[in-house]
């Protein structure tokens, strides 16, 4: 029996734009699970975005009731909810937001010092993260303008997970990416997910969806159907195949 | 360029015929004998008397020579006069043949005129035959032509303007821009295309009358019961006879204008379709608001509404609210329980009273058009309130359940929840 971890009851997020209301999410009952690679799929304005802010407690719900490890975090005020997310979440971004004027391993420090005040452990744990994706010793110390694209993705993975969250939320983090840098990132949240962490990644690209072992598929703001993968080794034909019928029957 | 193509063939055909009958007009009916091919013919039958048997034609001719005693010498085919006396009646040309000074034989050339006349008949037949032939088929593909573009076109218009008079104006008239009845049709066809819009338009018209007298009417009803109700309590506390009086008076005729906008609105609704339904996501809090607004008498205690978003058409949705609370009061008279639950896919909103219910027969047909519980007694009502409001439910995907409570009806109005299938 999987732990949830993340819980929804009729979750709604409206927004109101020159006085007309949007309901951009309805009514969604959600569970997620820790270990879970679960991946939120769906056409553009599907609300997969909105979801995955709603989720990680970086938007309030319009209606209805998140619980994260069975307490309510939709009623939390902000402040109450950027702790929340500073102890419990991590977050990798399509645009991935590092400070330019820092190097590298400084990035990272600066979001492990802010739940922990033990710089030598902080600094041990980003030396071991740097390794598991595979960014070198030298390009620690060089400045974001100064490492790739696919560098940069990672290193932002290892700021996400330099405070150890429950769940790490990837919004298309390979989306500003070409395809083997993409690869890479991809195969380091697999890698991650191989350990243990609980992962939620919105995307719409197909390749990145595949390494998911629950697909959420989203339309107009509800969740029209979910696919189980974990069962499928990764790169199995028969896990794109079923996933590819999953994709096809949600009409993608 | 078909019409010109069939035109064409049918002038040529009675070229060919009166070319043909000219020619055989204008041909010699007897052709003349060939004076030079005779002479040769005579010469070389002369040259040849004394070894006829080696002697050969070379005029083209055909004759025979006889002798002096009628013996044939030489003959050019079978099957010619052989005799003077065949010669005479087939008027052949008859020479002497001489050798020396002496007459020795007869060269009889055979007359072909008759040959050649019945070779010229039977050419003009052909040629006649043939032009007919053509003439016939020219005809037949220009009558199949004229059918398919004059005469079809008219039995089409035909049909046409018996769907029209019989009001069918959906089927258009079909065109051909090549066809010379085309522009004519086209006309045909504009004219029943105008009058199909105005015919929509006057439906409209009539539809949005309809819908507005049933809308007006419908929402007349509940400003109308609160009228009589806040005049029921006036009248429960004036002291003066006088007021009472009065306050009897605005009941009487709160009344009769119920009446009346129920015939209204009955004799809107029935030739009104539909009235319209436009569900959309709503707020679940929405519907505390909804209920308090239906409940102008106060008589029930609105619970917490769970939060979630529906999907209905707020207007109608109070309409339904309005509805079953205006039943209670009237049929019931009772204090109201209200209870909201959030199932699956709906959320149920129940409003019961206790007021002893119908019975269980009559329970399935309240919904139905113009059917009322036994018990409405003197009540006035049309019967359609709860056929109504059950149509605006259906609508937005819910419905609305009926059941006998403990001590009263049980409405339960199940509103869908948005995006929930």
């Amino acid at each position: 029996m999987k732990e949830i971890l993340l819980q929804t009851e009729k979750l709604s997020k409206s927004f109101s734009s020159g006085g007309i209301l949007q309901h951009v999410l309805k009514n969604i009952d959600l569970q997620l699970y820790k270990g879970d690679f679960t991946v939120i799929m769906g056409a553009s304005g599907a609300g997969k975005s909105t979801l995955l802010y709603a989720l990680s407690g970086m938007d309030f719900p319009t209606l209805g009731t998140i619980a994260f490890a069975d307490k309510t975090i939709s009623n939390r005020n902000p402040d109450e909810l950027a702790v929340f997310r500073r102890e419990h979440c991590g977050f990798v971004f399509q645009q991935i937001y590092l400070i330019d004027g820092m190097s590298v391993m400084d990035n990272v420090l600066s979001a492990g010092l802010l739940v922990s005040k033990d710089k030598k452990s902080v600094v041990k744990r980003a030396r071991e993260l740097f390794e598991d994706v595979g960014i070198s010793e030298e390009t620690l110390k060089k400045f974001p303008t100064q490492i790739s694209g696919g560098e940069a993705q990672r290193v932002g993975i290892v700021r996400a997970l330099i405070n150890s969250p429950e769940i790490l939320f990837a919004d298309e983090p390979t989306g500003a990416l070409n395809s083997q840098t993409g690869k890479d990132v991809l195969d380091t949240l697999t890698k991650f997910n191989g350990q243990g962490q609980s992962i939620v990644m919105v995307t719409h690209d197909m390749r990145s969806a595949r390494r998911g072992n629950r697909i959420l598929y989203l339309k107009d703001g509800a969740v029209l159907g979910e696919c189980e993968l974990g069962k499928y080794v990764h790169g199995d034909r028969a896990r794109h195949e079923k996933l590819s019928a999953f994709l096809g029957e949600m009409g993608w | 360029m078909r019409k010109w193509i069939y035109q064409g063939i049918l002038l040529l055909a009675f070229a060919a015929e009166l070319a043909a009958l000219f020619l055989f007009a204008g041909e010699d009916a007897v052709r003349r004998q060939d004076a030079v091919a005779v002479n040769e013919a005579l010469q070389s039958v002369q040259d040849d008397w004394e070894k006829m048997k080696e002697h050969k034609n070379q005029t083209g001719l055909d004759y025979v020579v006889i002798d002096a005693n009628g013996a044939v010498c030489f003959r050019t085919r079978e099957g010619l006069g052989e005799s003077v006396n065949d010669a005479v009646l087939n008027r052949d040309t008859i020479l002497d043949v001489a050798s020396g000074k002496k007459i020795v034989g007869k060269l009889l050339i055979s007359n072909d005129s008759n040959y050649i006349w019945k070779e010229q008949k039977r050419a003009a037949a052909m040629i006649l035959a043939a032009a007919v032939c053509v003439q016939w088929m020219a005809c037949i593909g220009y009558g199949i032509y004229l059918k398919r573009t004059v005469i079809k076109p008219f039995e089409d218009l035909k049909g046409f303007a018996e769907r029209v008079a019989g009001g069918n104006l959906d089927v258009p008239l079909a065109m051909d821009r090549h066809n010379c009845f085309g522009v004519f049709t086209e006309s045909f066809d504009l004219m029943r295309a105008e009058l199909k819009k105005a015919r929509i338009a006057e439906a409209r018209a009539n539809a949005s009358k309809k819908e507005l007298v049933a809308q007006l009417s419908h929402d007349i009803k509940t400003p109308v019961a609160s009228i009589k109700a806040a005049a029921e309590v006036g009248a429960a506390l004036a002291g003066e006879a006088r007021i009472r009086s009065n306050y009897a008076q605005i009941i009487s005729k709160a009344d009769e204008v119920n009446i009346l906008i129920t015939n209204l609105f009955t004799s809107a609704l029935e030739e009104l379709e539909e009235l319209k339904v436009m569900p959309a996501d709503l707020e679940s809090r929405e519907l505390t608001a909804l209920l308090e607004r239906a409940d102008y008498l106060h008589r029930a205690r609105i619970p917490a509404v769970p939060s979630c978003l529906l999907f209905a058409d707020r207007l109608r949705l109070q309409q339904v609210f309005d509805n079953i609370f205006a039943n209670s009061y009237k049929y019931a008279n009772t204090e109201i329980e209200t209870a909201i639950c959030r199932r699956d896919g709906t959320l149920d909103v129940t409003i019961r009273d206790y007021g002893g219910g119908v019975s269980a027969e009559e329970l399935p047909a309240l919904k139905e058009k113009f059917r009322r519980g036994s018990n409405a007694g003197q009540v006035e009502g049309a019967g359609l309130g709860l056929y109504i409001c059950d149509y605006f439910m259906k609508q937005m995907h819910g419905e609305i359940i009926l059941c006998n409570g403990q001590d009263g009806l049980e409405v339960t109005v199940r509103i869908p929840l948005s995006g929930v299938s």
